[in-house]
């Protein structure tokens, strides 16, 4: 969708796992909704190129250019939007 | 790919399948019987993204409607498949277990397409607000103009807007004379003049001037993108009502655990397997808790999208909650039922004097102080086109007034000035303007008197229909201010406001929003910056003119991004509005599901039945949480 210049840039991937703070722990179809919200947000950011959310376990996995933006982040972006995130592992993209 | 597509091509394939099975087996031709079971088995496991959901969420320690949708497909299948064989009625059975289950899977995948949809449709406010701002920009670099992709941009950078282009960064205004409709932050829909020395915003429109900017904010830390953020976080931000639901759906699915094995062994000591597992597939099918876990967080998103449309921002589901019981709204006045800014709203001229005269001398005396009351008086000069030459000299003394000297010309500013009576006229007209909370000031030239100038701040345009509004819904309004008592009972003489509390210190208006909360839900109105503690303590907290203001956005509960008071009950009317449909839909949910729960378990729907039940309930749902969205503010209410 979104392609930019991959010159020069290096990418990385993050795996992260989150939890919605304030769940009463329904695992209804609200899970849905809000990782799609959750999705929007996040690849919105500059510099991020994909983001997929599993709505089920709450595993969370993004790439980005970290030329442009830098994990933290986008971590605190997913922490401002509620969610209780720990950073699972990080990996460059060939 | 994109979600909805596969979701609609899944539901299409489905369809397609099930609907192949169904007529093959009526064929005649060789090996109908089995080519029907193929197609239709087919038609079952293209509902994967269902069984997938149901199966994770179990293994990760939870039960979901999915799953339980899962289990009653695979029983139907199992019973398509095996039954036959013990069965009296043979193959026709078979193909109706199995055929079921397609339309089962079918209707399933539908739902949650279609509810995905539109819950991707309540994001649309967001969504627009994100499109406003433009994705590439024409800088000047080397002194070429080069256009470049926004990520390019630099802090710094000369950027040229043209007639017509939307103006892609937050920038300083170096050059050049335009008008800015700055609707989209401001919610205003009067364009802004925009000329050297001002600022403008992302995501707004320039109209006819051209303009170079200078680069002061750009991507995500434009006022536009910030102000997306906030929208963003708001919409996640849970309304307590949401609890009460979370709690009914926390023991929802383990209770229709229970029921559905209830139901079975009942039915099976009475009625026989074949019933009995049709009438749990049943009551599997018809457990929907989706209506009610999903109906709330739609209404907030709606609500919350809805209000950023009309440049307002609702910080979270909580502040719909409080908004929607306000009773009492309590306004600053200065600056917000005000424009805070003195102006010239009368103009008395004594002798022969022209009114024009009676400015210019007022304004060649004024030219150089820096009083409020004197920047009124120039001001009134410029707009009147008139010449104002320099004083020779002049003295200011504090509290009293202005001496100065115009050519051969002796001027005094200012009742102090002069001893003795001016004029009967002029003390009455004085006497007069000031207890309306105005300001008089006589204009001397060599010792005759010329005229009087008369100053005041300014009641906003819409202030009084602001007041008009709130008290339209049953909303009491009182006015708090640290302007003299005069002043004040005049300007809420104006308003029409129910209550007002003058010459209070800011620690003091704290004391009078906490005296009105008593009792009262009380919203509190104000710049969000110096009123900010009066803010802090009020039920709601309403910042207005708040674009461009990080603090006041912050501090704020609900911000109004431009300078109109009718937001506020716009605001309200709108939470009133989201409340009874967030409440209506739990209810309503509650009560669909008891009914279909009970139809089910007594045999009176069969699993397709059910299942269109229960998809037909969460639609409704969130079709009108989402329906929020489309609200819109009441017309102006006619002049009294």
């Amino acid at each position: 969708m979104n392609e930019k210049k991959v010159e020069e840039m290096t990418k990385q991937k993050g795996t992260l796992n989150t939890y919605k703070l304030d769940c009463t722990g329904c695992k209804a179809c609200a899970a849905d909704y809000q990782a799609d919200n959750l999705k929007h947000a996040i690849a919105r950011l500059n510099g991020v190129s994909s983001i997929k959310v599993d709505e089920v376990t709450g595993k969370v996995v993004v790439e980005f250019d970290d030329a442009k933006i830098i994990l933290s982040k986008i971590t605190q972006r997913m922490e401002k939007l509620g969610y209780h995130v720990e950073v699972a592992k990080t990996e460059e993209v060939k | 790919m994109n979600e909805h597509v596969t979701n609609t091509i899944l539901v299409v394939l489905i369809g397609v399948f099930a609907l192949a099975g169904a007529l093959v087996s009526g064929a005649s031709i060789a090996y109908a019987h089995e080519m029907s079971i193929v197609l239709t088995l087919i038609a079952v496991a293209l509902g994967y993204r269902i069984y997938l959901h149901g199966i994770r969420s179990l293994l990760h320690g939870g039960i979901t409607a999915q799953l339980f949708a899962t289990i009653a497909i695979f029983i139907s299948v199992i019973a398509g498949l095996v039954l036959p064989q013990a069965s009296a009625t043979g193959t026709a059975e078979a193909v109706g277990y199995l055929t079921a289950s397609a339309i089962v899977a079918f209707i399933i995948q539908a739902g949650m397409t279609i509810e995905g949809y539109i819950i991707h449709r309540t994001r649309g406010a967001l969504e627009k607000l994100i499109k406003m701002s433009p994705t590439t920009a024409k800088v000047r670099r080397d002194g070429k103009e080069i256009e470049v992709p926004i990520d390019d941009v630099r802090v710094g950078d000369t950027v040229l807007i043209k007639p017509g282009d939307k103006i892609p960064v937050d920038g300083l205004v170096l050059s050049g004379y335009s008008t800015v409709n700055q609707a989209t932050i401001t919610g205003e829909s009067i364009p802004a003049e925009k000329k050297a020395g001002d600022h403008t915003f992302a995501g707004t429109l320039n109209e006819n001037g051209a303009l170079e900017l200078k680069v002061e904010k750009i991507g995500e830390d434009t006022t536009l993108a910030h102000l997306i953020q906030l929208v963003e976080e708001a919409q996640e931000k849970k309304a307590p009502i949401q609890n009460i639901a979370d709690r009914f759906t926390t023991y929802f699915l383990p209770i229709m655990a229970v029921v559905s094995t209830s139901v079975f062994l009942a039915s099976y000591f009475t009625l026989g397997f074949e019933i009995a597992l049709a009438r749990t597939v049943t009551v599997l099918l018809v457990a929907c808790p989706c209506a009610l876990s999903i109906a709330v967080p739609v209404a907030v998103a709606g609500t919350i999208g809805n209000a950023s449309m009309n440049a307002i921002i609702i910080k979270g589901g909580t502040h719909i909650e409080k908004l929607k019981d306000v009773n009492f709204v309590a306004f600053d006045k200065t600056g917000t039922l005000t424009a805070g800014k003195p102006k010239v709203v009368a103009v008395k001229t004594f002798g022969k004097n022209s009114e024009a005269d009676v400015v210019k001398y007022a304004a060649i005396a004024e030219k150089f102080s820096e009083h409020p009351l004197s920047k009124a008086v120039l001001a009134k000069a410029a707009e009147m086109r008139l010449e104002v030459a320099d004083p020779k000299d002049f003295r200011t003394i504090p509290g009293q007034g202005i001496d100065a000297h115009y050519g051969t010309k002796h001027i005094l500013i200012g009742r102090r000035m002069f001893d003795g009576p001016i004029s009967k006229e002029a003390d009455a007209l004085s006497e007069q303007v000031e207890s309306e909370g105005k300001t008089a000031i006589p204009v001397i030239l060599d010792k005759e008197l010329i005229g009087v100038v008369v100053v005041a701040d300014t009641v906003r345009e819409n202030s009084v229909e602001a007041i008009g509004r709130l008290r339209s819904i049953g909303v009491k309004t009182a006015m708090i201010t640290g302007d003299n008592m005069q002043t004040a009972k005049f300007i809420a003489g104006q308003l029409g406001v129910d209550e007002y509390y003058a010459e209070l210190l800011p620690e003091q208006k704290v004391d009078v929003v906490k005296k009105l909360r008593n009792g009262n839900v009380v919203a509190m109105v104000g710049d969000g910056v110096n009123d900010a503690p009066a803010l802090a303590n009020s039920d709601v907290g309403f910042a207005m003119g708040a674009a461009g203001s990080d603090v006041a956005v912050e501090t704020a509960d609900v911000a109004l991004l431009g300078d109109d008071l009718t937001k506020v009950e716009y605001a309200i009317s709108l939470s009133r509005k989201a409340f009874s449909k967030m409440k209506g839909n739990i209810v309503y949910a509650f009560i669909w599901n008891i009914i279909a729960l009970s139809l089910a378990a007594f045999g009176i729907l069969n699993p397709v039945l059910a299942v269109i039940l229960a998809e037909a309930g969460c639609i409704s749902v969130v079709v009108n949480s989402a329906l929020l969205l489309l609200n819109k503010p009441k017309a102006f209410l006619k002049a009294p």
